[in-house]
């Protein structure tokens, strides 16, 4: 390898500093920039600051982003998150090491090309299974996609840089505005092209419209979702909009501008249309939608937009709007009112509980924080959401920065900090990037800053990124990772109330938390506290995900039922199957049976039925879904996710997946299930943070639902059909002899017979399912 | 001060003292693995975990300050089953032996990593002391013995196991050939008198033991000369009588008294026995059941029935032992018995209660994978062994024996004795077993250096990382990797000895395993080890 150049090192470094802490953002750099962790690098960094060897030995090895060998040119992730486990997400994964010729343990392909490796949730839960190539995400993805997949990735890359949209200027006279949602999911699923094919047809037809980028809707089933907004009339949904349909949606609603433009227009589209043969389509019509009624109705309605208020409506990052939306007006009239402790009462009032799971009364905390003597105290936004199939705070984040830091800065008020944090996980890029152009904006306009409206009051925010562990959302390995070491939680007390960021007393809350605040100072606790159930006011992001007709993004009322939320906000189970279960929580909650879907969302009654209100992960499950095999893969990522520190979580949580694996493979012995119940008991008693305490919940609550299914694996069946290890592939009489499958067929485990029924050689077949996909007659069935 | 009370016993403790000071003061033993005054407490093992009685919080009773009125259980049931649930994980993700397999191979679980290593240092004067305290007649099992110990030598999987027995034999054998053959010390006198019906191995293997713990002993034998079933099972060639006559012959001299010719019950009546001395043990061979019976012990299919592991007959002060309870079984089986017997004989005329003889506590490092063997091999004796070459004591040198014995693995652990897991493991009555599921592999960090470091028995305590950062001199150690994978590591694959630097000794001092070590070849150095109180 040549000599590696090292002034980048030293430039890293005058950037961001010598200190201890600052070893995790220096390490992104160089990651950045050389694309893994060369030793040389490391060692100039040694040399040049005051971080040890053993420091960055230790944080470079905790993190999942950190890589010390080199990469390929190309990262291809999958997304293992909970939504995409169930939709097949390991088929997918090893459709692609196949693909790559990848040998077990190989994780880069022998040309060096793509380095496939997974992670651990892209939050686009909606379009499951999700894979992510370096910048461009695929979604709804099968193994026999992938050659596909790769191919159009590579046709990408070697193609002619996209053409840059045609800069369309506002229109002198405007009709109206034309919003398409661009929340991370939303672009993947191509809404950031139908964003430049807007452009283009505006600019090429002088339509008197503006195209607005707007956050997260919720709806993501439907996306892309474009909303055309006149300044008069009824507004327009359409959805699953692709960038052919933009321009009839366009030309639909507004007219091509000046005489001359329009006919220059229709002329040239005509000629298109006579050179290509094109039929003149009305796509607009098929995709609109109408959200008074149906399907939208019932998706919209049961909600309440509170931490996502006029979602859908606001640019992210343009403060102009987020101001005229009442935006800040809180902020200054705690200003001016000038009495924190009139700003915590209002709180504690409101009933506002922690929102990044555990619940704990929002108010409380803040006196807490409030009460500690001592001039310098910091405050801290938990954005380290890691739960696999939870993805609110990134919207929340993306869409609704300003909320955010305008909840952070009315908290900060009232506890009397001058510094804060953003923590916001490193897998989160798009909301990393408003947020610090939101940070920006608001530090130009004296929204933060000195003497904030010239008040006596100072903010500083700023944005830390995380660097890929799932347990730094615990606050004591959050707090330690902020200080530059490995994220491993420390026991409480002393909370970080006490003494928590640099040993400073420190208010630690999650995104969605702080988003609740504005609202509720502005429409009172009272107004807040009419929602919900006696102990669990306000409303709760959720994301729905899984087997549901409509997924998505979705904020309801504390207090709704989960079958409200499944069966009409979620439009009931898809694909006709029957609903099993619902996992409410992620891996620190559990799994309620649909026979307990009368249950309501609230802190107490989701824990008495074995599951938490978490961070708002919803996944629902159908009757193909394997309970124990649930279980062991929230156990499996917990496991992974474990910091290694306290033998309970480190050690325990891997013989329960152990036993967990050993069932699933049929090899499970007698007592396995008494031993696997009585191990999670212990894990949860002794296990020394939360993520221990909480990881064996869903074995517990799985046992506790579907042991029956537990059982069925000891004796060798897997009711569900899904444990690899337990189901054959069949072929019935149905069968027409059309070969498709074997044609189809990976590893050639189906000899091609035309015309006769085929047979599945189950020793050569891995189970991947496409077999099953593809037959047209439904003859593949699992046995 | 808080008051607080641990086990419903109150007690003040100053502000800042934490539930575990609390228990010490009570005089309450909270086990802790990962805990060392004076450094701030990593709360990682989880061993000693305590419960709040107040909220139903277990906590680690190292970390947790106290605070008035605090109420907490400790010596409870509950508690006691998380610990050794604490304990197994730990055992569970362990690699390592505390005592070699060979050891227990050997029914008489002699010490033969210790053995080979007093003969690997041709201090032959040791190594006999050494097997005598196990096993009282090595020069005939040297001969007559199938060497179970053998099978058990991990080095089987490679190019055969070490010559155990021969070499004990050779030790046996060059004693009984010097000009005073080693006695072992005996106590002073207790006073008491046991009578040991049968001079066959058995018999004369307890009345060595019983002779050394100071008590009189009297063998009564049926024949002309002790021996036993040792002068009818072997030939000549087999075992040579002038041996066998000379290592019987060590143990009268020790002061055991030989009644021959005289067949209990025959010549003296049982309940002579009885009457005169205040134990008896019976080890007369495999015995005629209603004679047996006649004396008033209980008898069962094979022989004998005593309780299990105390040796006890149904009649009190009555033992019996070796063939006359087993019917059928090695050689080495019954001097094993003999010593059992001899030992619950004497708990008996202490008047103390006879604990069961238990095999020992001990993690299993299980079956060797093929790729671990040459991590078991380094440092050992590239040597095939002698096969069929002759022991004899003229035949071999002591240092040809040496040699031999070089090929030990030393598959027992360094810390065995010292190390707080598996003192704890077997107090707590820990199953290695119960959450085994396959292993790490065996390995050995920085062989060839000063300081070694076996990750398989490392519990992840921090001591050690938190020790070496004390100063600048060393490379530092951190954790690598995270969740279960996660190691004790040395940055930019340093050595051990650069990254512990001048803090060695105190770090291998603070291991709470035998994860951290000197190097063997060193252990004769002396070290400074500062005194470090746990």
């Amino acid at each position: 390898m040549p000599d590696l150049d090292l002034t980048f090192v030293d430039r890293t470094v005058d950037e961001v500093g010598g200190g201890p802490e600052a070893v995790i953002p220096i390490l992104q750099r160089l990651q950045e920039h050389y694309h893994y962790l060369p030793d040389e690098a490391l060692r100039r960094v040694c040399a040049l600051t005051k971080i040890t060897p053993a420091s960055i030995a230790g944080v470079s090895s905790f993190y999942t982003q950190f890589r010390h060998r080199p990469v390929g040119r190309h990262l291809i992730q999958v997304c293992v998150g909970t939504a995409c486990h169930v939709k097949g997400a390991e088929l997918v994964r090893d459709a692609i090491a196949k693909e790559l010729h990848l040998k077990s343990g190989q994780d880069t392909d022998d040309d060096g090309m793509f380095t496939l490796q997974g992670v651990a949730c892209l939050g686009c839960c909606t379009l499951a299974p999700v894979v992510q190539i370096d910048d461009l995400t695929y979604g709804h993805l099968t193994p026999r996609m992938i050659h596909d997949v790769l191919r159009d990735f590579l046709d990408h890359q070697n193609g002619t840089p996209r053409k840059a949209a045609a800069q369309h200027r506002a229109p002198a006279r405007f009709e109206g505005e034309i919003r398409v949602g661009l929340g991370s999911c939303c672009v993947a699923q191509g809404s950031g092209k139908v964003r430049d094919a807007l452009d283009r047809v505006l600019a090429d037809s002088g339509a008197a419209a503006t195209a607005k980028r707007v956050g997260c809707v919720g709806m993501c089933h439907q996306t892309p979702l474009v909303e055309v907004v006149p300044l008069q009339g009824p507004s327009n949904l359409y959805a699953r909009v692709q960038a052919e349909d933009v321009e009839s949606i366009v030309l639909r609603h507004f007219k091509p501008r000046g005489v001359w433009k329009r006919m220059s227009y229709s002329t040239r589209r005509w000629l298109d249309r006579l050179l290509t043969d094109e039929q003149a389509v009305e796509p607009a019509v098929q995709h609109a939608i109408n959200p008074r009624e149906g399907p939208v109705c019932s998706f919209l309605g049961p909600q309440k937009h509170l931490s996502t208020e006029y979602c859908g409506q606001v640019d992210p990052t343009n403060l102009d709007e987020y101001l005229k939306y009442d935006g800040f007006a809180a902020l200054r009239r705690c200003l001016e009112q000038n009495q924190p402790q009139a700003i915590v009462d209002e709180i504690q009032n409101s009933g506002l509980r922690g929102r990044g799971g555990a619940g704990f009364p929002t108010g409380i905390k803040w006196q807490k924080v409030r009460a500690v003597a001592g001039d310098t105290k910091y405050l801290v936004c938990n954005g380290d959401e890691g739960d696999p199939g939870a993805f609110m705070d990134r919207m929340i984040l993306e869409s609704f920065p300003y909320r955010v830091i305008e909840g952070m800065a009315l908290a900060a008020l009232a506890i009397g900090a001058r510094e804060g944090f953003l923590y916001i996980r490193a897998e989160y890029p798009l909301a990393v990037r408003r947020v610090r152009e939101a940070l920006q904006i608001c530090h130009e306009r004296g929204y933060l800053g000195a003497n904030i409206f010239g008040s006596e009051f100072s903010l500083e925010l700023s944005v830390r990124e995380g660097a890929g562990a799932f347990v730094c959302g615990e606050e004591t390995a959050l707090l330690a990772s902020m200080e530059g070491r490995r994220g491993m939680p420390h026991l409480r007390p002393p909370y970080p109330a006490e003494c928590g960021l640099w040993e400073k007393p420190t208010l630690i809350n999650n995104v969605e938390t702080y988003a609740l605040v504005p609202w509720i100072l502005r429409h009172g606790a009272a107004a807040f506290a009419a929602y919900g159930t006696e102990k669990s006011k306000g409303t709760k992001v959720f994301a729905l995900a899984g087997k549901i007709a409509r997924g998505g993004l979705i904020e309801v009322p504390m207090g709704i039922t989960i079958y409200q939320v499944v069966d009409e906000i979620g439009g009931g189970v898809a694909g006709g199957r029957k609903f099993k279960a619902v996992q409410i929580g992620g891996p620190s909650g559990g799994c309620v049976p649909a026979e307990l879907g009368h249950t309501r969302i609230d802190y107490e009654a989701l824990a008495q039925v074995g599951a938490i209100m978490g961070s708002g992960g919803l996944v629902v499950l159908d009757d193909t879904d394997c309970m124990v095999d649930i279980a062991r893969y929230f156990l499996r990522f917990t496991q992974d996710q474990s910091c290694g520190k306290c033998t309970f979580c480190r050690v325990g949580t891997r013989r329960m997946l152990d036993i967990l694996d050993r069932i699933c493979a049929g090899r499970g012995q007698q007592g396995d299930l008494e031993l696997l119940e009585q191990l999670s008991r212990d894990v949860c008693a002794g296990s020394l943070c939360g993520l221990g305490k909480t990881a064996p919940n869903p074995v517990l609550s799985t046992l506790r639902y579907f042991r029956d299914e537990y059982e069925a694996h000891l004796q060798g069946r897997c009711p569900a059909g899904k444990c690899k290890d337990l189901v054959a592939y069949k072929i019935n009489e149905r069968c027409i002899g059309c070969t498709l499958c074997a044609q189809n067929c990976p590893v050639n485990a189906i000899p091609m017979t035309p015309y006769a029924r085929h047979k599945i050689d189950l020793d050569t077949c891995t189970r991947c399912d496409t077999c099953r996909q593809v037959c047209p007659e439904q003859a593949v069935y699992v046995e | 001060m808080p008051t607080i009370t641990i086990d419903d016993r109150p007690i003040d403790v100053p502000v800042g003292a934490t539930v575990l000071d609390a228990a010490r003061q009570l005089g309450i033993e909270i086990p802790t693995l990962c805990f060392l005054e004076g450094y701030k407490p990593s709360t990682s093992c989880q061993v000693c975990v305590v419960k709040l009685l107040d909220n139903g919080r277990v906590v680690p009773a190292c970390g947790t300050p106290v605070a008035d009125g605090m109420r907490v259980a400790s010596e409870t049931p509950e508690v006691h089953r998380l610990r050794r649930t604490a304990l197994e994980l730990l055992l569970s993700d362990h690699v390592g032996d505390c005592v070699a397999p060979c050891v227990f191979a050997c029914p008489a679980h002699m010490d033969v990593p210790h053995m080979l290593r007093q003969i690997g240092a041709e201090d032959l004067q040791s190594a006999i002391a050494t097997i005598k305290e196990d096993i009282a007649l090595p020069a005939i099992l040297g001969r007559v013995c199938p060497k179970p110990c053998e099978k058990g030598c991990r080095r089987q999987a490679a190019d055969g196991p070490v010559e155990v027995c021969d070499l004990k034999r050779f030790v046996a054998d060059r004693d009984l050939a010097s000009r005073d053959p080693y006695l072992p010390p005996c106590r002073p006198a207790s006073g008491r008198r046991v009578a040991v019906v049968g001079a066959g191995p058995t018999g004369l293997a307890a009345a060595f033991h019983l002779r050394r713990e100071g008590h009189a002993v009297t063998v009564f034998e049926a024949r002309e000369a002790a021996g036993g079933r040792l002068r009818l099972e072997f030939s000549e060639e087999e075992l040579p009588r002038k041996t066998l006559d000379a290592e019987v012959g060590v143990i009268f001299r020790l002061g055991v008294e030989l009644r021959a010719g005289t067949r209990v019950g025959v010549q003296l009546p049982f309940a002579a026995l009885t009457a005169e001395f205040d134990a008896v043990l019976v080890a007369c061979g495999a015995v005629d059941k209603p004679a047996v019976g006649a004396w008033g012990l209980a008898v069962g299919s094979r022989g004998i029935e005593t309780r299990a592991g105390t040796y006890e007959t149904n009649r009190k002060g009555v033992f019996a032992a070796g063939n006359a309870v087993r019917g059928k079984a090695l050689v080495v089986r019954s001097v094993a018995d003999g010593k059992e017997a001899a030992a619950a004989i004497s708990q008996f005329l202490a008047g103390r209660l006879i604990t069961p003889v238990q095999r020992p506590f001990s993690s299993r490092m299980g079956k060797v994978q093929p790729g671990e063997l040459p991590e078991l091999l380094a440092g050992t004796a590239d040597l095939p062994r002698r096969d069929g070459a002759s022991y004899a004591v003229d035949a071999v040198s002591a240092h040809e024996a040496a040699d031999q014995s070089h090929r030990c693995l030393a598959c027992g652990c360094q810390a065995h004795g010292s190390c707080r897991l598996e003192r704890y493991a077997a107090q707590y009555g820990a199953d290695p077993g119960r959450y085994q599921e396959g292993r790490r592999a065996f390995v050995v960090v920085n062989r060839g250096g000063s300081v070694q470091y076996e990750p398989g028995k490392c519990i992840n305590c921090e001591l050690c990382i938190r020790i070496a950062a004390e100063s600048q001199e060393g490379l530092g150690l951190t954790f690598v990797g995270r969740g279960f994978d996660v190691r004790v590591g040395v940055p930019f694959h340093g050595t051990m000895d650069q990254a512990l630097g001048p803090l060695a000794a105190k770090c291998i001092a603070a291991c709470p395993t035998g994860a951290l070590y000197l190097s063997p070849a060193r252990e004769l150095v002396t070290l400074q080890t500062p005194a470090v109180r746990r």
